[in-house]
């Protein structure tokens, strides 16, 4: 445990040392306010025309279900873009400059040094979440949401992040170069995304097979506010098996030289 | 303190290292000699535990790299060729970091990274980036983060590659300096690094050991006679005759001839000093003696006849012929 802080520490200075966690940051915050702005803009058009057809009180709209619910849906896509940028460096980097000679003739077991990146890079995400709470505590500021489908929609969102960064980081460790690693990241993130489309038209078990693949339709119910075992239970055993195909290859890497 | 015993390393068809076994004990310093590519890196990246071998066993510090990773690595230090910092990250960071994952207690670490960094003479770019560093420096803080958790065997890759004459000769001092508590081994493809700073070398050659000895031994075992290099001045005349008539002299080869100064090698019978026979009989002469001394086989001569011919083993080529065949020796005793 010692040894997984010690690296985790180390990723989350290098993040913030070097210009990747600002950015990263910069853009986020930039494309999620965007994203807001047009919802809530949006959003509030549509509550004042009700108002018009006299609907108050009670039947007034709920800001959970009619803004907060596509906003958060909207940003998983915003994930996908910006993740890549997060988990592109974890090995790669290490290997083009030699520092993973350090990681590996370290006493430090190959699962140690996988968390650690793996909580490094997590905790770059859980920052660029906790940049998005201004946003709803905006909404808390002029209305009246529910908290807890919130706080379950974040659940859910940390709990997608984590299998987005154990396929980056499986991803990193394939190669030297940080650009290839961040397209193929890209590519698998984005397939992982649309994997559904074809669904609908493939037939009845092909439709069920791609939406239990696809990361994103996993986080509907989070967003609704339920917490499903089964989701909770995809998610982690995804991240497993990212971190497990992280291991593997690292150690592959190690006999082939 | 370390023991190899039979290791080989195949990348798939190509065979890096191959059956090669040496040991180093407690506080030596091994010269690990060998032209680019002979399988010098990939047996330390072996020893260090950074890859595993395809066949044979390697002993570090009493634990066994393969079946104990973790407590052989807690007792080596490592420096690869190229030093693995970190760019954006200060040079007590940095040490810091290497502390902490090499498992120096939290208690100990600002002691321990102060000695090392007065030790490798660091302590004024303390808080420089690892990245703006120059070549010197950047060698010098890699052999502060190889020695930061006091290991038992060090493990060098080219220590002194890329830095100036002075830096050199420091780094050396401080190699010598940590032999006494610390067992070394470090590679090199320059030979007299070797003869400066090492009790044994290895020469490995396209991943064979071709020698194993101290760098006395190694120049002994390969000069077949002993051989003396004396320059004269004769006014003209010929000292060949006079000098290959004396006891114990082989052969007289005159190598240089330049107005009236001439030089001649001259070989005699192994373990006979013919010295003061040689000073008397060209005093007696008349002539003037200019120069009068040994001639040692230089480690680089050492090397070259090792590695350019493959078939010529060392036992083969210290029984009998003079060092100057050693080299082009094609048809060796053995081959």
């Amino acid at each position: 445990m010692r040894n997984i802080l010690a690296i985790a520490q180390k990723e989350i200075k290098a993040y913030f040392a070097g210009p990747i966690a600002y950015i990263t940051l910069g853009v986020w915050a930039l494309m999620y306010g965007w994203f807001f702005n047009a919802l809530l803009q949006f959003f509030v058009r549509q509550s004042m025309q009700m108002n018009q057809f006299g609907m108050q009180g009670p039947q007034a709209m709920n800001v959970n279900q009619q803004m907060i619910r596509p906003l958060l849906q909207n940003v998983t896509v915003l994930i996908l873009f910006v993740m890549p940028g997060i988990t592109m460096r974890t090995y790669s980097e290490e290997k083009r400059s030699g520092t993973i000679e350090l990681l590996l003739t370290s006493p430090l077991t190959d699962f140690e040094i996988i968390m650690g990146k793996f909580i490094g890079a997590l905790t770059l995400y859980g920052v660029m979440l906790a940049v998005t709470l201004i946003h709803i505590g905006v909404l808390f500021v002029y209305g009246r949401p529910e908290w807890k489908p919130i706080v379950t929609a974040y659940v859910g969102m940390l709990l997608m992040g984590g299998c987005f960064i154990s396929v980056g980081l499986f991803i990193s460790s394939l190669t030297k170069n940080q650009i290839a690693a961040f397209m193929l990241t890209f590519g698998t993130f984005l397939l992982l995304w649309v994997i559904t489309w074809i669904g609908s038209f493939a037939g009845p078990t092909i439709d069920k097979l791609t939406q239990y693949l696809s990361i994103v339709d996993h986080l509907d119910d989070f967003s609704k506010g339920v917490i499903d075992t089964t989701h909770v239970i995809y998610y982690l055993s995804f991240m497993t098996f990212g971190l497990f195909l992280t291991a593997k290859a690292v150690d592959s890497e190690r006999w082939r030289g | 303190m370390i023991e190899v015993q039979n290791l080989s390393k195949r990348y798939g068809r190509v065979t890096a290292v191959d059956d090669i076994s040496f040991k180093v004990e407690r506080g030596e310093i091994l010269g690990f000699l060998g032209p680019n590519g002979a399988g010098k890196t990939t047996t330390m990246r072996i020893l260090t535990g950074y890859m595993p071998a395809t066949e044979g066993k390697a002993i570090v510090a009493g634990f066994d790299v393969f079946e104990q990773p973790i407590e052989a690595k807690r007792r080596t230090g490592y420096l690869p060729e190229t030093p693995p910092l970190y760019p954006d990250t200060s040079v007590v960071d940095y040490l810091g970091f290497v502390a902490r994952i090499k498992g120096v207690p939290a208690a100990e670490r600002t002691q321990r990274i102060q000695q090392v960094m007065e030790r490798t003479r660091i302590t004024d770019v303390a808080n420089r980036l690892c990245g703006k560093l120059s070549k010197g420096y950047r060698q010098r803080v890699g052999l502060a983060q190889a020695i930061i958790h006091n290991p038992d065997v060090l493990i060098l890759d080219e220590p002194t590659a890329g830095l100036d004459p002075k830096q050199i000769i420091e780094t050396r001092e401080l190699i010598k300096e940590l032999a006494g508590t610390h067992t070394i081994i470090l590679s090199t493809h320059i030979l007299p690094e070797v003869s400066q700073t090492c009790q044994r070398v290895v020469i490995i050659n396209k991943g064979h050991v071709v020698a194993v000895d101290t760098p006395d031994n190694l120049t002994a075992r390969l000069r077949g006679s002993e051989t003396m290099y004396v320059q004269v001045d004769t006014s003209g005349a010929d000292a060949s005759a006079a000098l290959s008539r004396l006891p114990g002299v082989t052969r007289v080869l005159e190598a240089e001839r330049k107005d009236h100064y001439i030089s001649y090698e001259i070989d005699s019978e192994r373990g006979r000093d013919v010295r003061r026979d040689l000073a008397r009989t060209i005093v007696s002469s008349g002539w003037g003696l200019l120069e009068l001394r040994p001639m040692r086989m230089s480690l680089e001569d050492i090397f070259l006849s090792l590695t350019t011919d493959e078939t010529q083993t060392p036992a083969a080529a210290g029984d009998a012929p003079p060092p100057e065949t050693v080299a082009t020796a094609t048809d060796g005793a053995e081959s």
